[in-house]
């Protein structure tokens, strides 16, 4: 194991920002934080940096316990938001900040900061000042500096944030594949869940600092462990219809059908339970057909490659996925079927996901 | 106008702040048979640099000069070097509770007293450590005076500097002190050279300390020097003029060199990454 977080607990004040966290991260592997704001994703960030400390818990890096040691002993590079760099230095001096710190021979360090500013294509800035850059070279820089020295791990604050949407999205791929090569485990704080989603190996989503679930972005995607990750990850969000079990059947406002009795099982003595299913899990057709459910238009959203169609059904919103051109107008009346074998289901109350398994034989 | 009542205005100001000045230099050039004559002389006089000459020669004025120069450098540095680590201290070191607003209250508070309440107490810890008379005890005593405002000055400049640059240097590998001197320091620059004169000119013009703490020539400095030519029987204005004038130029020089600095200094909070 290459970097271990265990049961990591931070107080401000009355506040708790984490409680009782545990992350573990392969060698190589690149973790994605993903939260809302005041998640303590960045504190937990923070604290495997030693820019805090925890008031519980261990950080442990190649095996060695690092949770008290100062910042400069723990051989971790960090990217900051505001990528923070020193703006007194010239683009050169600034990448070959963390060698002159370890006193590195002056040749051995102007080589090394020619080859990682060939790699990151800033050759031509090297001699200007911060100031003088734009924010994806900023943001450039602030890379080269943090792979200069080959650290045991990289931190990662939001670093896409501060650039425009077309740039970010190329940083982004650029950047999975400079932690490719590197092979060097990553921590990456965000908040916007698709980044999380490309960049990730695996994701740690975080709410009001408890773990929500720690897994794989496809199997985050396809069995969330709760609503709040379920509603979190996948845009447009899943749909998230809160009902009631009666007899065998699900049944809400505008909605009601059968459960199978693997569902059955599974949910038990539960009675309010909450349906979840992905835009793109929800047939549509503008003609009613038997067993579909009818619902009015509420708005529908042409991308060009898809069309995203929101119906009004009763006091909630189904958002679904419809091939490019489909046509609804405004509040005419239509129709949805939700594919049967792409169903979440969800306790309302405790809000864990009902996992159903299929009978055995 | 409102054009010439401007200028009007700003004629006025600048006639009252240099008028004293205009009178110092022009006594220091008269003879002493001019320098009262009534109606005044204002420009036909005959001007001469007796008084001048007279201040190096006769008295000890050159010793004077030196002796403010050695004091007011070696207690400014001395003030710089220790109020610049004190205030980043003060501002970025977690601190229990409200203790850095209150320690950095009280040493504000050290420049609330009147600095007459302190000299007697000044003058006896000074006997004891043998100090009087003393150039070191003048630079301990000018320390004293100017390290409250250096750290108070120097604590609103490190507070304007991103956090994050200084978190970067940790991370970088750098240790505190050498984020202090590397990162810090070369970004308050201008901060630190507006203090810096401030501090120079504290200690310049530092009168009351200077007249109780040193008797003696070897330790006395300008503004003493200066008040010494009024005398039991006499005042020596012509010597008196001539060695403000003297005085006066290290400050002006001061104030135009750092004159940029000022400006940055106040503007530092524009500072970004």
């Amino acid at each position: 194991m290459s970097l271990r977080v265990e049961n990591i607990t931070k107080r401000f004040g009355a506040q708790e920002a984490l409680r009782g966290v545990t992350i573990e991260a392969r060698e190589g592997e690149f973790v994605v934080l993903l939260g809302p704001s005041g998640c303590g994703k960045s504190t937990l960030l923070r604290i495997i940096a030693g820019l805090e400390e925890p008031d519980e818990g261990t950080v442990n890096l190649r095996g060695r316990d690092i949770t008290r040691a100062q910042p400069h002993h723990r051989d971790v590079a960090m990217v900051f938001q505001g990528y923070a760099l020193y703006p007194h230095m010239t683009v050169a001096q600034n990448i070959g900040f963390p060698l002159r710190v370890r006193r590195r021979p002056t040749s051995e360090i102007s080589a090394e900061v020619e080859r990682i500013g060939a790699r990151l294509g800033l050759s031509h800035l090297l001699r200007n000042l911060p100031k003088q850059l734009s924010g994806g070279e900023r943001q450039r820089v602030a890379l080269a500096r943090a792979i200069i020295r080959r650290p045991q791990a990289f931190l990662m604050d939001e670093p896409l944030s501060n650039l425009d949407s077309r740039l970010r999205i190329d940083m982004r791929a650029e950047l999975k594949h400079l932690q490719h090569e590197l092979a060097v485990v990553t921590l990456y704080v965000t908040h916007d869940q698709v980044e999380a989603m490309t960049l990730a190996s695996r994701i740690a989503i975080l709410r009001d600092g408890l773990l929500q679930q720690y897994d794989t972005p496809s199997e985050v995607y396809r069995r969330p462990a709760n609503l709040f990750v379920a509603g979190f990850v996948g845009s447009p969000s899943m749909n998230l219809l809160p009902g009631v079990v009666e007899s065998g059947v699900f049944c809400r406002a505008g909605l009601s059908f059968g459960l199978t009795s693997d569902e059955l099982r599974a949910i038990g003595a539960r009675r309010e339970i909450t349906l979840g299913f992905r835009p793109e899990d929800v047939e549509f057709s503008a003609t009613g057909n038997p067993g579909w459910t009818a619902a009015r238009v509420w708005v529908t959203e042409d991308l060009g490659n898809e069309t995203l169609i929101r119906l009004a059904l009763d006091d909630v919103h189904v958002t679904l996925r419809a091939p490019a051109g489909t046509r609804a107008d405004f509040d005419s009346l239509a129709w949805f079927r939700i594919r049967p074998e792409q169903l979440h289901w969800f306790d309302t109350h405790t809000t864990e996901a009902i996992r159903v398994s299929p009978q055995e034989h | 106008m409102k054009t010439s009542l401007k200028y009007t205005a700003a004629f006025l100001a600048l006639a009252a702040a240099l008028a004293p000045i205009y009178w110092l230099v022009t006594i220091s050039l008269k003879r002493e048979i001019d320098q009262f004559a009534s109606p005044p002389l204002w420009f036909s006089f005959t001007p001469t640099l007796r008084h001048y000459s007279a201040i190096f020669s006769h008295d000890a004025f050159g010793r004077y000069f030196l002796n403010s120069v050695i004091v007011s450098t070696c207690s400014t540095l001395i003030a710089l070097a220790l109020g610049l680590p004190a205030a980043y201290g003060l501002v970025r070191f977690p601190w229990p509770h409200d203790w850095a607003r209150g320690i950095g209250f009280w040493i504000l508070s050290n420049r609330m007293l009147p600095p007459i309440v302190t000299i007697i107490p000044l003058f006896l810890m000074l006997r004891e450590l043998r100090l009087l008379n003393s150039l070191s005890g003048l630079v301990l005593v000018d320390v004293a005076l100017n390290l409250p405002f250096v750290v108070w000055m120097m604590r609103g400049f490190i507070e304007d500097l991103p956090k994050e640059i200084e978190e970067a240097a940790l991370l970088d590998g750098e240790s505190r002190i050498g984020v202090l001197l590397r990162i810090v320091l070369p970004l308050v620059r201008p901060g630190l050279a507006a203090t810096a004169v401030f501090c120079l000119i504290v200690a310049w013009n530092e009168f009351l300390f200077a007249l109780i703490l040193s008797q003696t020539e070897s330790a006395m400095t300008v503004p003493v020097g200066i008040a010494s030519h009024v005398t039991q029987y006499e005042i020596q204005w012509g010597a008196m003029s001539a060695a403000g004038v003297v005085a006066m130029l290290p400050v002006l020089i001061f104030a135009a060199a750092a004159q940029r600095y000022f400006v940055r200094g106040l503007s530092l909070g524009a500072l970004k990454g």
